[in-house]
């Protein structure tokens, strides 16, 4: 029954090894290969989800005495609504990929990438425990490496690669130390096991949910996603905005029976801060894919926060129900910021290829004429993102809202005071980008793509725009959506005015402030105000700091140890005595035969006195 | 006729086998080393048969008739050895032989 799931995750790797074995000098014909099986992957997807039946199964992979590690598919509505969106908008973004990337060099070697990274993502989505999760999970921190380095002729990307990949590794290695106390404290990690019965723990979820800080990119560990802005602008729709940041969210769903008070509360405010946090840095960027990569994290930490929120008690009939409206809300608002992000960084790839590779907003304008359909969808992507009423983001931000506001007051105003500032900063961008008139060289000269890269961007506006109809979904997905809260009576009332409220502040003030100009609006009224935000709080350069000054000189001190200890005791000086005893052993071997005849004869003595009895 | 004891056939054996082992350790020439040892080998079967005939058993005689099979494939073996030596290294002095050394 689960032979077309593991289809599904096989496939892309075989794509990736064909690609990689024949494929490398002939970028075309990798570009088909990569995409038709993405585009295989999709439709896979959706039969699967739509009408394949839910069930798991693993086998034994490594048994190392008591001990067996074990690759599975689980395959339950989570991870079928997961796989659909990685199935649609992987293959929106390879078919963006095949005109963006049409002139690149190294096309093979990014389409591998693509392929690489699909196999990594469906495979996270795909597992059955936690070590098969983390596997793969390392696999999508590598193919977002190849993917972030794919021009590493330049110094930044080959820069923030690195960055990105280290800054993974910090939360993976919680990640792997709270893998392996669950395995220690429960026997087991098998995802529907640890539902069956586990040790309540306030650390195992929180070393698990270091994972998810590095992966989704929260507090403290934000610093490599704007970096990894240096890639292609595909892949940043792909892998740092739509799919693979949504990983850690998605890993957090998978282990929600594991959580405690304690450890929802600390991820909630997690996730609080980096919302908020993230959405102030986007306002002073002048970047749009910083822009959008900063509105990312901040949709990320209210998707964490959401998760953090946890359980919403209702009464049914009478009857106290408790539903886990966190992984609802998370999930929700996970599929349709999946299809707005992806949207809006597509078009803002849409942006940057008809401007001739010019990133820079201030350097645009206009393009509202000269890119239509670019405008057009971004819009779309734009009013969904600030949740405008009927678009995808206002039924998922408003489902996290009343969560909020259930639960936890101070959040909900954080979240509540986010969401002005998402309206502020997108609707500055849209502002400056499309209106006013045409800033440089490039941005009059704009012209829209060709078919591959507006194709990508009508079904992705379609998605956000019908996104946030639960209804639209079929019923297949149910296990998820039965879970996201709805707000009732006067709880309704007050989101509804509340999100109102919220748009019409951020959207209106940022029209009032902004006009298209080139230069930013805030710079020249109140430059402290932009030289703090500017400064992103100084979170590159503290551990710029801290990694010169104290990790270096530790490492040194270390070095210095290992030098005297390791290297020179234990190493030089084991050699140093087999040494000497080779020396004396190879003063015997004189090369002339009577000597060994003494040597014999002297043995043949040795031999009969201990047989004799005298030795 | 002189009726020579067990006595002195051994006796006679061990000087046999003394003088083919102190020229084992002493000759520099690899052909007279190796008939050095031949002697010892012959040594010990003389003790054999003297054994054997003084307790009137076969044993010894049985165990001489392997030691002179041995022996002769042995010798077949090392002489050729020897000649192949002194064809490549022109010389069979112990001394000069010392390529395991250099």
């Amino acid at each position: 029954m689960l032979q077309p799931a593991i289809l599904i995750l096989l496939l892309p790797l075989l794509s990736a090894a064909v690609i990689a074995l024949f494929l490398r000098r002939q970028g075309g014909i990798a570009a088909i290969v990569s995409t038709l099986t993405a585009a295989s992957i999709a439709a896979m997807a959706l039969i699967l989800a739509l009408h394949g039946g839910r069930g798991e199964d693993q086998v034994d992979w490594l048994t190392l005495g008591g001990f067996t590690l074990s690759l599975g598919v689980k395959f339950d509505d989570l991870a079928a609504l997961m796989l659909v969106i990685v199935g649609i908008v992987g293959l929106c973004v390879h078919v963006f990929s095949l005109g963006y990337m049409h002139d690149d060099g190294a096309k093979a070697r990014y389409f591998g990438g693509l392929s690489i990274f699909m196999f990594s993502m469906i495979g996270i989505v795909l597992a059955d425990n936690l070590f098969m999760i983390f596997i793969f999970w390392e696999l999508v921190g590598f193919s977002s490496y190849v993917l972030i380095n794919h021009w590493h002729e330049k110094t930044s990307a080959s820069d923030a690669a690195k960055k990105a990949f280290i800054t993974n590794r910090v939360g993976d290695f919680g990640f792997l130390i709270g893998i392996i106390w669950c395995y220690w404290a429960n026997g087991t990690v098998n995802l529907t096991q640890l539902g069956e019965h586990h040790v309540f723990s306030t650390a195992i979820p929180l070393l698990l949910f270091c994972g998810a800080v590095g992966k989704s990119a929260q507090l403290p560990l934000q610093v490599w996603l704007p970096d990894a802005m240096e890639g292609p602008t595909p892949v940043s729709a792909l892998i740092h905005a739509a799919t693979m940041v949504a990983a850690g969210i998605y890993m957090l769903c998978r282990i929600h029976v594991l959580m405690v008070p304690d450890a929802l509360t600390v991820i909630m405010w997690t996730g609080a801060a980096t919302a908020l946090y993230a959405a102030c840095c986007a306002i002073v960027q002048s970047d749009i894919k910083k822009v959008l990569a900063y509105s990312t994290l901040s949709q990320l930490g209210y998707m964490v926060a959401a998760f953090g929120l946890g359980s919403l008690a209702t009464e049914e009939n009478g009857i106290k129900v408790v539903i886990a409206a966190g992984v609802g809300a998370a999930m929700f608002h996970l599929t349709t910021h999946a299809f707005f992000k992806a949207l809006l960084f597509l078009g803002s790839g849409s942006v940057i290829h008809g401007c001739h590779h010019e990133q820079n907003i201030f350097k645009m304008g206009g393009l509202r004429t000269k890119m239509p359909l670019t405008f057009w969808t971004f819009t779309l992507g734009v009013a969904a993102i600030i949740g405008l009423p009927g678009l995808a983001g206002f039924f998922s931000k408003d489902a996290i809202l009343y969560l909020a506001f259930a639960n936890n007051k101070a959040v909900f105003a954080v979240l509540a005071f986010t969401a002005v500032l998402t309206a502020l900063y997108m609707t500055r961008v849209w502002r400056i980008t499309f209106f006013g008139a045409a800033r440089s060289e490039s941005a009059a000269h704009a012209h829209e793509g060709g078919l591959t890269l507006t194709l990508p961007l009508i079904v992705l506006a379609v998605l956000a725009v019908i996104g946030g109809y639960v209804g639209i979904y079929p019923k297949v997905f149910t296990g998820v959506f039965e879970l996201i809260p709805e707000a009732h009576g006067s709880d309704h009332t007050t989101i509804l005015i509340t999100s109102l409220v919220v748009l019409i502040l951020g959207a209106g003030s940022a029209l009032l402030f902004y006009k298209p100009s080139a230069t930013d609006a805030l710079e020249e009224r109140s430059p402290g105000l932009f030289r703090l935000l500017a400064s992103k709080l100084w979170f590159d350069e503290i551990y710029q700091w801290y990694i010169d000054k104290v990790q270096q000189r530790f490492a040194l001190l270390l070095n210095f140890l290992e030098q005297i200890f390791l290297a020179g005791f234990i190493v030089r000086g084991g050699a140093g005595l087999v040494g000497l005893f080779g020396l004396g052993a190879r003063a015997l071997h004189v090369g002339k035969l009577n000597v060994y005849l003494y040597w014999f004869l002297a043995g043949v003595v040795v031999l009969w006195l201990f047989a004799t009895g005298v030795l | 006729m002189i009726h020579a004891g067990l006595n002195a056939y051994v006796l006679l054996s061990a000087l046999l086998f003394a003088i083919g082992f102190f020229g084992v350790l002493l000759r520099k020439n690899t052909l007279v080393i190796f008939m050095c040892l031949e002697l010892m080998l012959v040594a010990s079967t003389l003790a054999l048969v003297a054994f054997s005939r003084f307790n009137g058993t076969l044993d010894g005689n049985v165990f001489v008739f392997f030691i002179l099979t041995i022996a002769a494939a042995e010798v077949a073996v090392g002489l050729a050895i020897i000649v192949a030596l002194f064809r490549s290294r022109r010389t069979v002095q112990v001394d000069e032989l010392n390529a395991l050394k250099h």
